[in-house]
């Protein structure tokens, strides 16, 4: 049994790491679109932003696992489900991971960048040497919300049939008439966060020696 | 336009055998407007090597825009702004408005430094790398080297101390001095103040005071944009009375504070004894 849901565990975290691996870059991709003074790509990258908070992810999975198929008449083969599941949370959580980018980059006073601008950094220079090191520190709190919700939120692959790790434990409480699978489950689920909450309280004292 | 006591001013667009002799600032016929709202009305003002300059008046009267101006934060819609013999803006060719100079501005700006009022020092960089950092990043300079100039400069200004801390572990004073170091590190020709003293008790004024001789002995362009008269009139070599976007006055402190010609001038200066 255990055996099972370490496997289906296995899977839920190749889920987690995925989806942080695209959608932390994206997610800064995104938040620069979206403050672009270039008004066609804001807007664009607003509504964007906009439909992927806005609909379940649920539906955004079904909708990447079958567009394919009926928009473009491919077939695809039974691998793509897990495909469709990576691809579907990066651009979710990309969305969420650029507004609180978007956030704190507006948090930072104006005087920095004119610091720099008048110390003769590029645009470039200024983003990753002044601005960035400092949102990271105060997007942190956000961030681990987003993050823990994800560990959750990777039992919704479920609903399209892979077999990560609530998929697995919901197999063997069929099969073997027991609340024991759901209850390993949650303590893993639960246990992985109190992991990540614990990576997160060290990140932020790291990131104590100053404040603003 | 009309009580503007007139100076010399060479013209840097001309050419000159040297450029020695070239004012480190200088800035002829500026304006600048807001909307409708005329902000700067034709400034004149230049300030020369060693020379410590000070513009004083009125909140309101345009000093924060001139000196926004002045460090290319913002952009002046008319004149000509020079730094030693990089002219980096001048009357558009077809008479209407101003041309900067793309390829200057980023020369200018290794000309001039600025301390601000809140000094926006880096706060998630140490001290020194606050001193350290544009040079590497910007100027390219190597690192080992940078950072044992950056040491020395810090001890020159009583940080020695404190060059592996953060601002935040700083006095308000220290701070001001980290980014005077800051702005030191660049190599500039000039330095600006903005509200050089505010912040500052009577004592570290007074070490203020000593700190901008020393620099201008050492042939530093000094611009202090302030509106606390005894430290302009004690530190300065030329101050100007700036009003409603024009210099009303100009000259030494004696002259433009002790023995006021414009009525504005008085007037301010009545009040400000008050």
């Amino acid at each position: 049994m255990l055996g099972m849901l370490m496997r289906g565990y296995g899977v839920s975290l190749q889920i987690f790491f995925v989806t942080l691996l695209g959608a932390l870059p994206l997610g800064v991709i995104l938040a620069l679109g979206r403050l672009s003074r270039f008004k066609p790509l804001s807007g664009l990258v607003a509504l964007y932003i906009s439909v992927m908070r806005g609909t379940p992810l649920m539906l955004q999975m079904f909708a990447v696992f079958f567009a394919p198929f009926y928009i473009f008449g491919i077939r695809t083969g039974s691998g793509y489900m897990y495909t469709a599941v990576m691809i579907s949370f990066v651009l979710n959580y990309a969305a969420y991971f650029a507004e609180i980018y978007r956030s704190g980059i507006q948090s930072m006073p104006r005087g920095q960048y004119e610091a720099a601008e008048v110390l003769g950094y590029s645009a470039p220079q200024t983003f990753f040497h002044v601005i960035l090191p400092q949102v990271v520190k105060r997007i942190l709190p956000a961030m681990g919300n987003e993050v823990v919700t994800l560990v959750k939120d990777t039992s919704l692959a479920f609903s399209i049939g892979l077999a990560e790790m609530f998929t697995q434990s919901r197999a063997l409480v069929a099969s073997q008439r027991s609340m024991v699978p759901f209850a390993l489950a949650a303590l893993i689920y639960w246990v992985t966060c109190l992991v990540i909450e614990f990576l997160l309280r060290r990140a932020e004292r790291r990131l104590s020696y100053y404040h603003d | 336009m009309t009580n503007r006591s007139r100076i010399s001013i060479p013209r840097p667009d001309q050419s000159f055998a040297s450029f020695a002799g070239l004012p480190a600032v200088y800035v002829h016929g500026a304006t600048k407007s807001f909307g409708d709202r005329q902000v700067l009305r034709g400034i004149d003002l230049i300030i020369n090597k060693g020379e410590v300059v000070s513009i004083i008046g009125p909140s309101g009267a345009g000093k924060s825009t001139l000196l926004r101006c002045l460090t290319l934060l913002d952009r002046f819609d008319g004149g000509t702004l020079a730094y030693g013999d990089v002219v980096v803006a001048k009357p558009a060719s077809d008479g209407s408005g101003i041309e900067y100079d793309r390829e200057s501005i980023p020369q200018a700006r290794m000309r001039f430094g600025i301390v601000f009022q809140d000094y926006n020092l880096f706060p998630h960089r140490t001290v020194l790398q606050n001193v350290t950092d544009a040079p590497i990043i910007v100027q390219h300079r190597d690192r080992a080297k940078t950072e044992v100039e950056g040491r020395e400069l810090l001890g020159r200004l009583g940080l020695a101390e404190h060059a592996d801390k953060v601002p935040c572990q700083l006095s308000g004073g220290q701070q001001q001095r980290v980014a005077i170091a800051r702005a030191l590190a660049m190599h500039p020709k000039v330095i600006y103040f903005d509200e050089a003293t505010s912040a500052l008790d009577p004592r570290l004024t007074a070490q203020m005071h000593d700190l901008v001789r020393e620099l201008a002995r050492g042939g530093m362009a000094v611009g202090i944009v302030t509106h606390e008269m005894g430290f302009a009139r004690d530190v300065s070599d030329r101050v100007a009375f700036l009003f409603d976007g024009e210099i009303a006055e100009e000259g030494t402190p004696e002259e433009v504070l002790g023995n006021p010609s414009d009525p504005r001038t008085r007037a301010f200066l009545a009040r400000a004894e008050d």
